[in-house]
């Protein structure tokens, strides 16, 4: 009944707009960019029967770290549709690709302290524990949980394929300027409730 | 650089250059004046000043310092590139190519003007020279990876895919044979590929194929793989193995309905918009019942059936497919099943098992036929079902009967009412819409979703006032009153320039359509700083898809909403031009005494001189409050500081001296984006229409019979042209009669009026539409045009139309009207303003009452708009209890938990 596959190109004004609606933190297209020019395989979304995008996951790498691992920006799936266990499929998907794909050895995510419904989803039914509290993480000076979920056992020596260029050199700047003011601070976001009580 | 000078400001040189790279501005600026203290006239000291100064906020003295160091030195590259770079950095691309482009000139080989040259031709997609640029930089440099691949890509963009892949391969050859390094696999696996999508871009999917196969083992992206060697496959009709690796997909995920087409098409069965034959039918049925016994949990396998079942086999398998949903509660089942709802006969069906669902659950408690009891909540969603399926076939008072039920049933659950305002808006209350949806608001203040649905209504309801204020609760952003612009919330902008053009109020809705225009303006920018970073990070495939999003960017529905509707308001603004402030004067002084008149003036020249004055020191002040911040923003980058919006109700926009030629500028846009959507056409008529370009309205006309010969719109066109067309005055120059001339053979090309006059094409158009709502007021509007003395028989034409009532088979219920209420009103608008003929405007208005007893529009009784009615006073309580106030940042509103509005 609702698609999920890989996120295009295509799909991220949709995504910008599934966001607008649903989440407080929001980010220009840029951002958006940024992420899919980054790590194209860590971008899902959710598409109804009728072709919209009523939910998506927005993931990166942190590369800078000694350990390889994920790290979840967004995910949103809108009120209308929930009960269908889209964040978990998308979530999962996301999760699936970072270790495929990037070698991540765990994925980490902020979530507000008062957002219960998220929090439930995060460690009922995906498995993350919290590894520590950011004291006024948030914009309005809300706490975040920081919450980490280890996808794999450690790779014995050497195959691991942590994923920085190397060929880093003169001429090559850094990462593009996002335009998202401290757009590594105050970026997570979960829908409110995708288990929702009637 | 700065060769020309001595040791110490030589090395002064050489710092401004650093400082500028490391924007440490001020420091760059007093080694600047260091020199510039010995050498005033240094031609590249002035220009790297200027540079500096840009930097700082400080435009204008940065230009003028550049052009004068450049004059001052014309044979320096430093002078020519950074004149290069400063237009760049005012996204004027076209001349910072050609100051690049001279800098060249002198010092052919400098990499960093031929790199800063290359990006700015990927940008303005300069792709012959583009692959120019990037020959020179691979053959002056290579040994340098980025620079293979920037040459590839730049070949590939300029289609030339298998010049892309030699390149490729040549670049492999440099390659060591145990390449990649651990650290670099990502990388590798990216550009292997986008070489496989090159192959097969270049038609060579063997080669594709083989090459995936050889690679595997380099490729990190398994799953990307997997879908690309399946897709190969079916391309290559090797159905059995396309078939297997979609099953193999599916196994993965079995939810991406990408994979199910692909399987579908490995099996030979061809899905073309529900006209299977028997025969397909019957493959598909069995495909997926097969599906289904491997997949019990998949809800695709369930709900793809759906859709090719005939008749008697879909009454069962919906309601096997609904029940486990319904008991469950997902509020989006209506949503999914929506599709169906087109399909003849479906409609119907779905009634029946759920009208019967809802009987059996009130009895028994449970599903017919079935002894195991639902919970209560089964009822409730089934209740929610059936209010959504009548609103969809435009039952609205059974639709409203369903949702109030369900409320009564269980008034906590708040999707009942936003469901219950979204009825009330299809049935034209938008403002009993707007307070359900701030009621449904009201019931959770944390879930910006419900926040954004309420906004959405108010502004349908033209509450703008009211809608910002909410928004706000979600947007505030420190001193700002809202983000929503710098955040590029575009639904948000059309709304709310809708709800002011139909209050009339031009500017402010101009100044939102086009906010909207430069977010896609923004966006375009955007792609700059990717032309390196791609190529670094090697992330290709995504980056030509990028940049090729890029170029059909300003077809997206945001812009083209925009554009349409901006300009429809330069439309209004050419035909009824708001008085100028020179002309508002001249009314004020008529009547005047000379003396008084000649006080007026003298107050006024003063007044404008110190208004000026107090602008040039508010000017004075910005530039110096930039220059801190940009100490202060040190290595990070200083962002320019916000400058206030001097014009924020748009009466600038107002006062635009050539609306049409503005028009125009979105129109060529509409026309290059757009082409296949009718009202770019019949908007491009309007305009040329207005400008008298009889030719291009011609050109326009003839697209727009392509796109919509049936449409009404189209015919009042065609009318209005050759009635303008005949009635100009005999041409008297050359060029007229060839117009004339040429209008004059075209004219074959309008079928529907030829040999005909123009009031008995109008009339043969009415008789072959003479069911249609539509196409009567085009026929009418049209009468009135041509034969003015005639309007008794437009109103005639109007007033006898007869409405329909539906039979209930298709997609509509039983009994309801067929006309819409859209049609009808603007029906009354052609009464009211194009007949001016009141009575009948009444007669008709009391007749739509009827019909649609729920429209505000038409003062139904049902509708808010009529005192007295339920909705009247639901609005009106809901009013009462507003105003959402003061309120806390970003939606966290534990104040505000305990202020419910639950009737």
């Amino acid at each position: 009944m609702v698609c999920i596959r890989q996120a295009t190109v295509d799909d991220l004004l949709a995504m910008q707009t599934c966001n607008l609606m649903c989440l407080p933190e929001n980010y220009q297209m840029k951002y958006y960019f940024y992420h899919i020019l980054s790590w194209p395989q860590l971008l899902y979304v959710a598409e109804d029967y009728n072709k919209k995008i009523v939910g998506y996951v927005l993931a990166k790498m942190e590369e800078d770290s000694s350990e390889c691992h994920g790290h979840i920006t967004s995910l949103a799936v809108l009120r209308t549709h929930r009960k269908l266990g889209l964040a978990t499929k998308l979530m999962n998907a996301a999760q699936r690709a970072m270790e495929e794909v990037f070698g991540a050895e765990y994925v980490s995510l902020h979530v507000r302290k008062s957002n219960r419904a998220a929090f439930h989803l995060y460690t009922e039914t995906l498995g993350y524990k919290i590894h520590d509290v950011e004291a006024k993480y948030y914009a309005d000076g809300e706490d975040a949980f920081d919450m980490r979920k280890q996808l794999k056992k450690k790779f014995t020596e050497g195959k691991s394929h942590p994923t920085k260029t190397s060929l880093e050199n003169a001429e090559s700047s850094s990462s593009p300027d996002t335009n998202v003011k401290d757009g590594d601070k105050k970026k997570v976001s979960t829908q409110k409730g995708e288990k929702l009580d009637t | 650089m700065g060769s020309s000078l001595p040791p110490k400001e030589a090395n002064l040189f050489k710092l401004i250059a650093k400082s500028y790279e490391t924007k440490q501005y001020k420091k760059g600026l007093k080694a600047a004046d260091q020199i510039l203290k010995k050498f005033p006239e240094h031609g590249e000291t002035l220009a790297m000043k200027g540079l500096t100064l840009n930097c700082m906020d400080s435009k204008a003295e940065a230009y003028e310092l550049v052009r004068k160091g450049l004059k001052n030195d014309l044979k320096s590259h430093v002078c020519w590139h950074v004149y290069g770079l400063l237009y760049r950095s005012d996204r004027e691309y076209r001349e910072a190519i050609k100051c690049y482009r001279n800098a060249l000139r002198i010092d052919p080989e400098n990499i960093q003007i031929l790199r800063d040259l290359s990006l700015l031709q990927a940008q303005m997609r300069d792709l012959g020279g583009y692959v120019e640029t990037c020959r020179t930089l691979l053959t002056l440099k290579p040994n340098h990876r980025n620079y293979w691949i920037a040459f590839a890509i730049a070949h590939h963009l300029n289609k030339e895919p298998s010049k892309a892949v030699d390149i490729l391969i040549a670049y492999e050859g440099t390659l060591e044979e145990d390449y990649p390094p651990d650290n670099e696999r990502y990388e590798h696996s990216e550009m292997l590929l986008y070489k496989i999508s090159l192959l097969e871009e270049a038609g060579d999917l063997e080669k594709a194929l083989e090459e995936l196969n050889n690679k595997l083992v380099k490729i990190v992206d398994k799953l990307g793989a997997k879908e690309i060697q399946a897709s190969l496959l079916l391309k290559l009709h090797r159905y059995k193995e396309a078939e297997k690796s979609y099953v193999n997909l599916l196994e993965i995920n079995s939810e991406n309905h990408r994979y199910h087409e692909g399987l579908k098409k490995s099996l030979g069965i061809s899905v073309e918009n529900g006209t299977e034959g028997v025969d397909t039918v019957t493959k598909l049925t069995d495909l997926y019942s097969d599906l289904q016994r491997k997949y019990p949990k998949s809800v695709a396998m369930k709900r793809i059936p759906l859709d090719f079942l005939e008749i008697g086999s879909f009454r069962s398998a919906v309601d096997e497919y609904m029940r486990p949903l319904l008991r469950k509660g997902v509020p989006s089942l209506f949503s999914d099943l929506k599709s169906l709802y087109s399909q003849p006969g479906k409609a119907h069906v779905l009634e029946e098992i759920l009208l019967g669902y809802e009987s059996s659950l009130r009895m028994n408690g449970s599903f017919p036929g079935s002894t195991e009891q639902e919970p209560p909540s089964t009822l409730l969603w089934t209740l929610f079902l059936l209010g959504q399926h009548f609103d969809r076939r435009h039952a609205f008072d059974k639709a409203l009967q369903k949702i109030n039920e369900a409320i009564l049933h269980t008034p906590t659950v708040i999707d009942l009412y936003l469901m219950k305002g979204r009825i009330f808006k299809h049935a034209g209350d938008a403002l009993a819409a707007a307070a359900l949806a701030d009621e449904a608001r009201s019931m959770d203040l944390a879930d910006r979703f419900l926040n954004s649905e309420c906004v959405k209504r108010m502004l349908q309801a033209d509450q703008v006032e009211q809608a910002e204020k909410t928004a706000s609760l979600f947007t505030k952003d420190g001193d700002q009153h809202n983000n929503l612009y710098d955040m590029q919330c575009m639904w948000y902008e059309l709304a709310s320039g809708d709800s002011y053009y139909r209050q009339g109020l031009l500017g402010k809705a101009l100044k939102k359509y086009l906010a909207v225009e430069k977010h896609y303006a923004d966006m375009v920018e955007d792609q700059f700083d990717f032309h390196t970073y791609c190529i670094r990070k090697m992330t290709l495939r995504a980056y030509v898809h990028m940049l090729r999003f890029q170029d059909h960017l300003h077809s997206h529905r945001f812009f083209h909403q925009a554009a349409i509707s901006a300009i429809r308001c330069y439309l209004r603004l050419f035909d009824s031009p708001p008085k100028s402030a020179a002309e508002e004067e001249e009314a004020a002084m008529r009547g005047m005494a000379p003396a008084e008149k000649k006080k007026l003036r003298q107050k006024q020249r003063k007044e404008a001189a110190r208004a000026k004055k107090q602008e040039a020191e508010e000017k004075l002040k910005e530039e110096e409050a930039a220059f801190s911040s940009s100490n202060k923003g040190g290595k990070k980058g200083s962002q320019p500081p916000k400058t206030a919006d001097t014009d924020p109700d748009g009466e600038k926009l107002l006062q635009v001296e050539d609306p049409l030629g503005e028009a125009t500028k979105y129109l060529k846009l509409l026309q290059d984006h757009s082409s296949e959507v009718l009202e770019t056409h019949l908007l491009a008529f309007e305009i040329y229409m207005r400008k008298k370009k009889y030719l291009l309205a011609l050109q326009a006309l003839k697209r727009q019979l392509k796109l919509g010969l049936e449409s009404p719109d189209v015919h009042r066109c065609i009318i209005r042209f050759f009635n303008d067309v005949d009635n100009l005055p005999p041409p008297s120059t050359d060029s007229g009669k060839l117009v004339n001339s040429v209008i004059e053979l075209e004219r074959s090309c309008f079928k529907s009026i030829e040999s005909k006059t123009l009031l008995q094409a109008n009339e043969s158009f009415l008789n072959m539409n003479k069911d249609s709502l539509r196409h009567r007021a085009a026929a009418a509007e049209v009468l009135f045009l041509l034969a003015p003395e005639q309007k008794s028989t437009a109103v005639e034409i109007l007033e006898s139309s007869v409405c329909s009532h539906s039979a209930g088979g298709g997609e509509i219920a039983e009994g309801v009207p067929s006309w819409g209420l859209k049609d009808c009103c603007l029906v009354y608008d052609i009464f009211s303003n194009t007949l001016k003929d009141l009575d009948a405007a009444s007669r008709w208005k009391s007749r739509c009452a009827d019909l649609f007893p729920f429209s505000t529009f038409f003062n139904g009784v049902k509708s808010s708009a009529t005192c007295g009615s339920e909705n009247y006073t639901y609005c009106r309580k809901m009013q009462a209890s507003q105003p959402p106030g003061p309120l806390a940042a970003n939606g966290h509103l534990p104040d505000f938990s305990a202020l419910k509005i639950i009737s």
